[in-house]
């Protein structure tokens, strides 16, 4: 199938000071590697699932995308067509195939509006995409699962599961080609976590969808996702089919994240890797591989360069030299 | 068996809003016997954070303990004037909050906050200081002689998180609340805190109380767990026969719902239907029948009781 989206060693770059103190001494503007080369496809009904911790990258590579931040190199190609930058660095994609559903669902919704002129909005501002804004919008509701009561009330009078619903709809209003859902089931409880995968999964169906799922919760993406990619520190480390890395993680990291998934059943908690340390800061990026401060693995060779990928495309691959068995 | 820390029986506590009364707890019954880990579970709008803020008192001007008591080591905390409590909190009573960066102080550096602490304390500044150090290896800071001169913002959560730790136990306290301490924490670290927590616990002896909603933190850490739901308890008793063979419908519910237990990888996942009930008018019967499968005529009229000892469940059609 052709893919809806098409992204080779993407990379952003934030610019730093270094403070005022380095400033003084006229010290050259440094910068520091957010995301360092990341390449995936998504098709229609696909979703990719990116998962790490916080500081990995996940959130500026989904801006970057979306064209909310300016990326310093890199293809993107949706549609086919190849997405032009500006001369600042910012992407500019078609903005009605490529939507996003922000991490924080109560702050992304304009505190001021009903959810009825909050669903409405994308309408008004593109009347080619419906005759009547406001029976559209009611549409959305439905679609979302929301009753029509939700149309007059305002943000702060919802939930966070409900949030998250009107977030979606807003997200589909232009009907894109491209979801980029930024951790959409955090503080979500368990059994409302389930409703929001439900409803994106039937959503992804009916529209033909292709996803990305930025999230940290492994448990979610075994079953929402038909690909995932493990971002440690701005790159893909290991990337495949979930099935597989689930299976058999390669990569140290992954196998001590899915260990590290902390369970019901008392039996996961033996065999677990332990990691050292902590993510190492993006100011001081490690030498090499940029694991090999917490890796249990480590040899000589990690602390001189990246290691190649390995593995096979489209099924599994990884970059390590002494991957797990 | 020992004397319990915290003896909590009855509890109801309420908040009076503009749509009404709201009945946040109801007759809440929570035991922890000392050097106990006790977890409590349940999802946003339970009453876990009515609870906590009960104990340590600090509940918002609009609430009122409607009945109950609240025993620790004997001393019912809810009689006691403003100044005995505060001789309690932080020394006797300690608390871990969810997010470690307000709960430190931006503008102190670690070494001075965890002086601060300390002033109940004979002893020289040095001494002081070097108990400070000790503490933050304990929690496993690396290089905690440096870190004593750094701000809280030079620190990674986890780092920070530790901290917090390091200064509740400081104190060594009978009782420690930690309030969802690891839900801003990524997973490896998640694990790291909670083996910490585990170990220190031993080391110090003293009760926890433990707050999540996440199953498997509170199944890897937890003596003992009480399922809350909308105010009230409806389970407790050991962490592996809650989670093994649950009674109530509801944490039977919770744990089908946690997808790191389904193994079947189809993407269509198993939720508990209908929503939490309008706490200002709950309905008569027992709490949780609307959103029941299992429910029979009894259920809608009469209140099931948390009876018994050992592992029970506040159901009339409870699966032993």
């Amino acid at each position: 199938m052709k893919e809806v989206l098409a992204v080779r060693d993407m990379q952003v770059r934030y610019p730093t000071s270094g403070g005022l103190a380095a400033l003084m001494a006229g010290k050259r503007a440094t910068s520091i590697d957010v995301v360092c080369g990341v390449s995936f496809a998504v098709a229609p009904g696909d979703t990719l699932a990116i998962v790490g911790e916080s500081g990995s990258g996940k959130t500026t590579l989904a801006m970057g995308l979306s064209g909310l931040v300016p990326v310093s190199g890199g293809d993107v190609v949706l549609d086919g067509n190849a997405v032009a930058m500006n001369s600042k660095g910012f992407l500019q994609p078609d903005r009605r195939r490529i939507s996003v559903m922000l991490q924080d669902p109560v702050g992304s919704l304009s505190p001021r509006m009903t959810v009825q002129r909050l669903l409405a909005e994308p309408f008004r501002i593109d009347p080619e995409l419906a005759d009547d804004p406001d029976a559209a919008a009611l549409r959305l509701l439905d679609r979302v699962g929301l009753s029509r009561e939700f149309a007059g009330r305002y943000p702060h009078q919802l939930s966070g599961g409900q949030a998250r619903r009107v977030g979606l709809a807003r997200a589909l209003a232009q009907k894109p080609g491209l979801l980029i859902a930024d951790e959409p089931t955090a503080g979500l409880d368990v059994s409302i976590q389930g409703e929001m995968l439900n409803l994106l999964a039937e959503v992804q169906r009916d529209m033909g969808l292709g996803i990305i799922m930025i999230t940290h919760n492994l448990n979610i993406v075994r079953h929402a996702a038909t690909d995932m990619a493990i971002m440690y520190l701005g790159r893909f480390i290991e990337q495949g089919l979930p099935q597989r890395i689930f299976e058999r993680p390669r990569h140290p990291y992954t196998a001590a994240l899915l260990a590290a998934n902390p369970s019901v059943n008392p039996a996961t908690a033996i065999d677990r890797i332990q990691l050292l340390g902590e993510v190492p800061s993006l100011f001081e990026r490690p030498r090499g591989c940029e694991f090999h401060t917490r890796c249990p693995r480590a040899q000589d060779v990690c602390l001189e360069r990246f290691p190649q990928r390995q593995g096979v495309a489209n099924t599994q691959v990884w970059n390590c030299v002494n991957p797990v068995d | 068996m020992s004397a319990p820390v915290l003896n909590i029986s009855n509890l109801s506590v309420n908040y009076s809003t503009d749509r009404g009364t709201l009945h946040a707890l109801r007759d809440v019954d929570l035991h922890i016997q000392a050097g106990r880990i006790v977890g409590i579970v349940g999802e946003s709008g339970c009453g876990k954070s009515t609870l906590i803020s009960t104990i340590i008192r600090l509940l918002s001007a609009n609430a009122c303990v409607e009945e109950g008591e609240v025993l620790f080591q004997g001393e019912d905390l809810l009689a006691l004037d403003a100044k005995a409590m505060r001789k309690l909190r932080g020394n006797e009573l300690a608390m871990v909050f969810q997010d470690p960066m307000t709960s430190l102080n931006p503008v102190l550096s670690i070494g001075r906050q965890m002086l601060d602490i300390q002033y109940r304390d004979d002893g020289s500044k040095a001494e002081k200081k070097s108990r400070s150090l000790h503490m933050l290896e304990r929690v496993g800071i690396p290089d905690a002689a440096t870190q004593l001169d750094r701000y809280p913002h030079h620190l990674s959560g986890g780092m920070r998180q530790r901290v917090a730790i390091a200064m509740a136990l400081m104190t060594e306290p009978s009782l420690l609340i930690a309030d969802e301490p690891t839900t801003a924490l990524d997973a490896t670290l998640e694990i790291q805190i909670i083996q910490r927590l585990r170990q220190l616990q031993r080391d110090v002896g003293c009760a926890v109380l433990f707050i999540s909603h996440h199953l498997g933190v509170i199944s890897e850490l937890c003596d003992e767990v009480v399922v809350m739901y909308a105010g009230e308890v409806v389970e407790s008793g050991g962490t592996r026969q809650v989670f093994d063979a649950p009674k109530h419908p509801y944490t039977r519910g919770l744990l089908e719902c946690d997808p790191a237990s389904i193994q079947a990888s189809d993407n269509i996942l198993p939720v508990i239907p209908g929503q939490l009930p309008d706490l200002t008018d709950p309905p008569p019967g027992c709490i949780f029948q609307p959103r029941c499968d299992r429910s029979v005529a009894q259920c809608s009229s009469q209140r099931p009781r948390l009876d018994g000892q050992g592992h029970r469940a506040a159901c009339f059609v409870a699966t032993s």
